[in-house]
């Protein structure tokens, strides 16, 4: 394990970080894009926002959260040489991106049934937008899981900690890019 | 360690259901600055605790930290 108080090995390593800050960096500039436009289109985008069903929204952060929470003892653990705990709760971890995955869809068809596209109005433009990137980051974060999940169970050497704990790190920030995506789409307008 | 991780989940989900709580209840002219609160709180929480960010050099935690910060506060800005 690396001295994690050196600048140059945060937790997971520093490419991690830096593809982590590119990301924060990108969907920032696009959820003050939306605050922005919010604020100069406020009745359009409150009544668009009317229009989400925002228990889904808040089910869909807990299980991100749970998501992450799973993740985190599982690194706990691997640290621990705990590698049934570390795979079961890797495993739990998978599911609840993937119960995420399959609620953000019903979301989707929901809003594609009732006409909501992108093209309905600016809000929903931000919409589609900001949550079908996250989406497609919240996949990409299950197939890294599922890779390292089966890394660690075949006992392969070539998975080394700051791999899984790199793997990890990919799998919280699309916890931190939903913290702040929720807010202003589900909750703000 | 395997405490605050727990301790941690349970505060974020605490934040979570008293921000979506708020944002039907809470009075207009606070409601903005309530939710991005809570939210720049459980982001806080996210990176120091599940990231371990706080065992990181503080390059990191303030680059983190500033970031959060600063979307706030545009937000509250904005909104």
């Amino acid at each position: 394990m690396n001295n994690t108080k050196s600048i140059y090995y945060p937790p997971g390593g520093v490419l991690i970080w830096i593809i982590i800050y590119l990301e924060l960096i990108t969907f920032g500039m696009a959820i003050l894009a939306l605050a922005y436009y919010g604020s100069e289109e406020r009745e359009l985008f409150h009544n668009s926002s009317l229009k989400l069903n925002k228990t889904i929204g808040t089910i869909n952060t807990i299980l991100l959260l749970t998501s992450g929470f799973f993740v985190a003892k599982g690194i706990h653990f691997f640290k621990a040489s705990n590698i049934k705990k570390t795979l079961s709760y890797f495993n739990w971890a998978m599911i609840g991106g993937f119960g995420f995955l399959v609620l953000k869809s019903i979301e989707y068809y929901e809003k594609l049934e009732a006409g909501l596209h992108m093209d309905y109005n600016s809000f929903f433009r931000f919409y589609w937008l900001l949550t079908g990137f996250h989406f497609i980051h919240v996949l990409v974060g299950l197939v890294i899981l599922l890779v390292i999940t089966f890394s660690i169970r075949k006992k392969q050497t070539e998975a080394s900690f700051e791999d899984i704990e790199a793997s990890a790190s990919f799998w919280h920030m699309c916890d931190l890019i939903w913290l702040l995506l929720f807010p202003v789409i589900y909750l703000l307008f | 360690m395997k405490d605050t991780i727990t301790s941690t989940f349970v505060l974020l989900l605490t934040l979570t259901l008293v921000a979506a709580f708020a944002a039907s209840n809470v009075s207009p002219e606070i409601i903005v600055t309530t939710v991005v609160a809570l939210a720049f709180i459980k982001f806080w929480l996210v990176a120091f605790q599940f990231m371990e960010l706080k065992k990181a050099h503080p390059f990191w935690k303030y680059l983190i930290i500033g970031f959060g910060g600063l979307m706030g506060l545009i937000l509250m800005i904005l909104l």
